[in-house]
C-alpha cells in the first residue's frame, strides 16, 4: 500500500479544527479514527493490482542514436477500474524518456502504454520491472505492486561511417570495371572468353582459343574475388581508453571508447568487403574469445556483425596476443588478410604482438589499424608557455614511440593504419582498396 | 560565450543582484526593527549612582561621597530595609522597582526616607500626602522656611504638587500644592518631591539643583539608594500568589510561566501537525518500484598518459627529456622533406636542413642536437625556433 499527499493534507486540515475546538484531545483522537477508516475504505475499494496481466511488444534492435518504441499492455481483469500511475523502469542508459505515466484500465479491459527509449550506449539494456499504484476513489490511499515483465533491447553499433560506403563503393567498380578489363595485370585474375570487338587490345586474344573455334576470342580479366578477410577487434584494456567527441549518446564531450571507433570502421571495411565479394570473418578476443563471426552469407554479414559487437565491452586486461595469434592460425586456414584492430601502444605492443607476429605474418597478410587520439595531436601543437611545451614535448614522446612501432611493424610487413577518431574508418577502407588493387590479398 | 546568450546572462545577474540587495534590506529590517520598537532605549539606567549618562545621578553620588556621606547602593526593598538605621537616610526615586507589600516593608524600616519622583504606593510610604495634581517641572523659588531649599535657592523642580499632613512644610510652590513636603512623623522625616531631574547628571550643574541634592540626600551619615534593579523579577522577592492586596499591573503574569500563557488548542494542533508530518513523509518515502542499478563502463580519456606524463616533466622541470622529445619530432617529420631515410642522425638532418634553407650550419646543428635549455624560457623559445625551422624547410 501506498499513501497520497491528501491523506497528510487531511491531517494538516484536521490541526485547524483542533486548534479552535473546545476538546482538542477528542478531535485528535477522532481525526486519527476517521483518516484511518477513510483510508481502510479507500484500499478496500480501489481497484485490484494483483491480478493484473502484461505483455509488450515492439522493436528488439535499435541503433545507438535512435529512438525505439516498446509497447506495454495491461490487462485488468478485474471487476473494478483501475486508477494511478505506472512506472516502466528500465536500465538508465535505456533513456527511457518517462518515468511515470497515469494509469487508467476500466474493469476487464486492457490499455496499451508506449515507452520510447533513446539509449545513450552500446550493448543490451533491459527492462527491470512494472510498478503500478492503483488509487482509490477518494485518493487518500492506493495499492502497489512490483511486476517483472522482461523484454530486451538490444542496441546495436551505428555505423556512421556507412556514409563513407558510397565512394569507396565507387573506387571498387573504378578497380573491377563493370567491364571486364582485358589488360592482365596485378589482382586480376582470368574472367572469361568472349568474342573480340573492335576496339579491343589485341594483345588480349587468346590464339589457342580463336585456333579451336572460328572466331577470334580474347580473354578477360577481373580482380581477384573470394579472397578471405578476417577482422580480429582487440577487446583489452587499451580499447577502453576514450578519443576524440562522441557523435551519438549522452554524454558526448568524455569521447567514445576507441572500441566503438574500431567498431565503425570494421562495419565499413566489412560493407565493403563484401560488396567487393570478399568473405568476412570477424574475432573479438582479449584474453579469450569474445564474440564471433565466420560464414555469414554476403546478404546477412552486416546485420549479424552488429549483433555480435553490440554486447561487447572493452574488459580492463591486457590483450594476450599469443592467444589471439592462435586463435587467427586456427580460423584462417588458407591465406588471408588478417585486420588487426588495436592500438599502438608501444608497450603493450613490444611485450605482446611484437613476439608473435612473424608467425601471423608470415602466413597472411596483417593490417593494423588503429585510432589516433585528437587531443594529443593538438597537445604536441601547444606553444607559448612552459606548460604548453612540457605538454607537447610528452604528445611529441607518444608519437615518437608510435611512428617508431610503426616502423618496427612495416619492418615485418604488417600494413599500418593510424588516423584520427572520424578518419580511421575511411582510411582503412582505402588501405583495403590499395591492397586489392595491387593484388596482395 | 555567444552574443545570443549573453543578455540571458546579463539578467541572471541582474536577479542576482536584485536578490542581493532584497538580502541586504531584509538584513538591516531585522536588525532596526527591534530598536525602533523598544523606543531607541540610549541605556544606562535613570537615577542610579553608578551611572554616567544624561538620566543617571553618578555625579551626585560622587559629590555626596565627596562631603563624607556613605552611599549604599542596592537593588531590592529587602536589601534596603536591612541597610537601613536609625542614622540613616533611604532614598526611593521613581526608578526603584516596589510593589505594596515591597513599598510597605520600605516604609517600616528604620531611618528617615526621601521619597522622589513619581513613586507608586504614595499613600504606604509617604501617609498623608496626598497628590494635587501634575504641574509643570521647571526653575522655582523655594519660598519657605527649610534651610535646606532656602540654602539651594532657585531649583528645578515640579512635576507633582503635594499637601502634607498636619505639622508638614511646604517649599516650592505649584499649583494647589507644593513641590516639595517635609513631614516628621514616629521620629522619621519624609521628603517627598515630585519631579527628580535635578538629581541626574543632566540637570544637577543647573541653579541650585546640586545644592538642593546634596542638602536633602546628604542630611545623615550613610544614604541608602534603592536603584533600578538589573531584573525587576528578582526585586520583587518572594511573592505569595494569593494575597488579594497585590492588585499588580502585570505582576500576575509574572508568576506565570510561558507554557501557562499558550491556549490548550496549540498543544494538540502541534501533535495533529506531528501526525500529517509523519503522514507526508510516508506519502513521499514510498518508492514507486525498486531502485535500477547498472553496471556502467569506465570513462578513461586516453590522453590522461599523455598529460601526466606532461604535469611529471613540468613538476620535476626535465627540460632534457623535453628538448630530446621536441628535437627527435622535429627531425623526423625534417628526415622525408630532406629525402634522408628514417634512420639518419640528427646532424645529419641539421646539415640538411641548413643546406636547404641557406641558413648558418652551427646554429642549426645547435638547434636540433646542441645542449638541453637552461630555464624554460629557453625551452619555450627553443619549441619556436624548431617551428620556424620546419617552415622554413617546408616553404624551401
Amino acid at each position: 500500500m501506498a499513501l497520497t499527499g491528501r491523506a497528510g493534507l487531511l491531517a494538516a486540515l484536521a490541526a485547524i479544527v483542533v486548534l479552535l475546538a473546545p476538546e482538542p484531545g477528542l478531535v485528535v483522537l477522532a481525526a486519527a479514527l476517521v483518516l484511518t477508516v477513510l483510508v481502510a475504505a479507500d484500499l478496500l475499494l480501489a481497484g485490484a493490482v494483483r491480478g493484473l496481466r502484461f505483455q509488450r511488444d515492439g522493436e528488439r534492435r535499435v541503433r545507438l542514436g535512435q529512438s525505439a518504441a516498446i509497447g506495454l499492455v495491461v490487462d485488468n481483469p478485474g471487476p473494478r477500474r483501475v486508477r494511478g500511475v505506472l512506472r516502466d523502469a528500465w536500465q538508465p542508459s535505456a533513456g527511457a524518456a518517462v518515468r511515470r505515466v497515469t494509469l487508467d484500465v476500466p474493469a476487464r479491459q486492457r490499455r496499451r502504454l508506449v515507452t520510447t527509449l533513446t539509449p545513450t550506449r552500446r550493448g543490451d539494456r533491459e527492462a527491470v520491472a512494472v510498478t503500478v499504484r492503483s488509487v482509490g476513489p477518494l485518493g487518500l490511499a492506493a495499492r502497489q505492486r512490483t511486476f517483472h515483465v522482461p523484454w530486451t533491447v538490444r542496441v546495436l553499433p551505428p555505423f556512421l561511417s556507412r556514409r563513407h560506403l558510397p565512394a569507396r563503393l565507387a573506387r571498387l567498380r573504378e578497380l573491377d570495371g563493370r567491364h571486364p578489363a582485358l589488360v592482365r595485370g596485378q589482382g586480376t585474375e582470368f574472367d572469361s572468353l568472349r568474342e573480340y570487338v573492335v576496339g579491343d587490345d589485341v594483345r588480349s586474344i587468346d590464339w589457342r582459343a580463336s585456333a579451336r573455334r572460328s572466331d577470334v576470342v580474347v580473354r578477360t580479366w577481373r580482380p581477384e574475388r573470394d579472397r578471405r578477410v578476417l577482422i580480429v577487434l582487440d577487446t583489452g584494456r587499451t580499447s577502453a581508453g576514450r578519443v576524440g567527441v562522441a557523435p551519438v549518446g549522452g554524454d558526448r564531450l568524455s569521447g567514445w571508447p576507441r572500441l566503438d571507433w574500431s567498431m565503425d570502421a570494421a562495419l565499413l571495411l566489412a560493407a565493403l568487403a563484401a560488396r567487393a565479394g570478399d568473405r568476412v570473418d570477424f574475432l573479438a578476443y582479449d584474453r579469450a574469445v569474445r564474440a564471433q563471426v565466420s560464414g555469414a552469407s554476403r546478404t546477412e554479414l552486416l546485420s549479424s556483425l552488429v549483433d555480435a559487437m553490440a554486447p561487447i565491452e572493452a574488459e580492463l586486461v591486457e590483450a594476450d596476443a599469443a592467444g589471439m595469434v592462435a586463435a587467427v592460425l586456427s580460423r584462417a586456414r588458407r591465406r588471408c588478410l588478417v585486420v588487426l584492430l588495436t592500438d599502438l601502444n608501444a608497450t603493450a605492443m613490444e611485450e605482446g604482438l611484437l613476439p608473435v607476429l612473424p608467425g601471423l605474418s608470415s602466413r597472411h597478410m596483417v593490417l593494423v589499424a588503429s585510432v589516433a587520439d585528437p587531443r594529443v595531436a593538438g597537445m604536441a601543437a601547444g606553444r607559448g608557455t612552459a606548460e604548453a611545451v612540457y605538454d607537447a614535448a610528452a604528445a611529441e614522446r607518444l608519437r615518437g614511440e608510435r611512428r617508431e612501432i610503426t616502423a618496427v611493424l612495416r619492418r615485418h610487413g604488417v600494413e599500418v593504419v593510424d588516423a584520427l577518431p572520424e578518419d580511421v574508418a575511411p582510411a582503412l577502407a582505402d588501405a583495403y582498396l590499395a591492397l586489392k588493387a595491387a593484388g596482395r590479398l | 560565450m555567444t552574443a545570443a546568450t549573453a543578455p540571458a546572462k546579463a539578467r541572471s545577474r541582474g536577479r542576482q543582484t536584485a536578490w542581493a540587495a532584497l538580502l541586504v534590506v531584509l538584513v538591516l529590517v531585522t536588525a532596526v526593527l527591534p530598536l525602533l520598537l523598544t523606543g531607541g532605549r540610549s541605556g544606562g539606567r535613570s537615577l542610579d549612582p553608578d551611572d554616567t549618562s544624561l538620566n543617571g545621578s553618578a555625579a551626585l553620588a560622587r559629590l555626596l561621597e565627596a562631603h563624607g556621606v556613605e552611599v549604599t547602593r542596592v537593588e531590592t526593598p529587602g536589601a534596603a530595609v536591612a541597610a537601613a538605621g536609625p542614622h540613616t537616610l533611604l532614598l526611593v526615586t521613581e526608578a526603584s522597582f516596589l510593589d505594596r507589600a515591597a513599598a510597605g516593608r520600605v516604609s517600616a524600616a528604620f531611618g528617615d526616607r526621601l521619597i522622589v519622583g513619581s513613586v507608586p504606593y504614595l499613600d504606604v510610604l509617604a501617609p498623608g500626602v496626598r497628590r494635587q495634581g501634575p504641574v509643570r517641572a521647571r526653575s522655582r523659588a523655594p519660598e519657605c522656611t527649610l534651610r535646606e531649599a532656602v540654602r539651594a535657592g532657585d531649583a528645578y523642580t515640579g512635576g507633582m504638587a503635594f499637601t502634607g499632613p498636619q505639622g508638614a512644610t511646604g517649599c516650592y510652590p505649584a499649583g494647589d500644592g507644593h513641590a516639595l513636603v517635609r513631614y516628621t512623623a514616629d521620629g522619621h522625616t519624609v521628603t517627598v518631591l515630585g519631579d527628580a531631574s535635578f538629581m541626574t547628571n543632566l540637570r544637577l550643574a543647573e541653579d541650585g539643583n546640586a545644592a538642593l541634592a546634596l542638602n536633602l540626600a546628604g542630611a545623615r551619615q550613610k544614604l541608602v539608594w534603592l536603584a533600578e534593579p538589573d531584573d525587576p523579577a528578582e526585586a520583587g522577592g518572594p511573592r505569595d500568589p494569593g494575597d488579594p492586596d497585590d492588585p499588580g499591573e502585570g505582576t500576575d503574569g509574572q508568576a506565570r510561566s510561558l507554557g501557562d500563557l499558550i491556549p490548550r488548542g496549540v498543544k494538540w494542533a502541534v501533535l495533529q501537525l506531528a501526525v500529517a508530518v509523519a503522514l507526508a513523509a510516508l506519502w513521499r518515502g514510498r518508492r514507486l518500484g525498486p531502485v535500477v542499478a547498472e553496471r556502467l563502463p569506465v570513462v578513461v580519456r586516453a590522453a590522461e598518459t599523455v598529460e601526466g606524463r606532461g604535469r611529471l616533466y613540468r613538476s620535476r622541470r626535465a627540460r632534457d627529456r623535453a628538448a630530446l622529445a621536441l628535437r627527435a619530432a622535429a627531425a623526423d617529420r625534417l628526415a622525408p622533406r630532406l629525402g634522408l631515410p628514417r634512420t639518419a642522425t640528427a646532424e645529419e638532418v641539421a646539415v640538411a636542413a641548413a643546406a636547404r634553407t641557406g641558413r648558418d650550419p652551427e646554429p642549426v646543428l645547435t638547434l636540433l642536437c646542441g645542449p638541453p635549455p637552461g630555464d624554460d624560457t629557453a625551452l619555450v623559445t627553443l619549441a619556436a625556433h624548431l617551428d620556424t625551422l620546419e617552415r622554413q624547410v617546408r616553404d624551401s
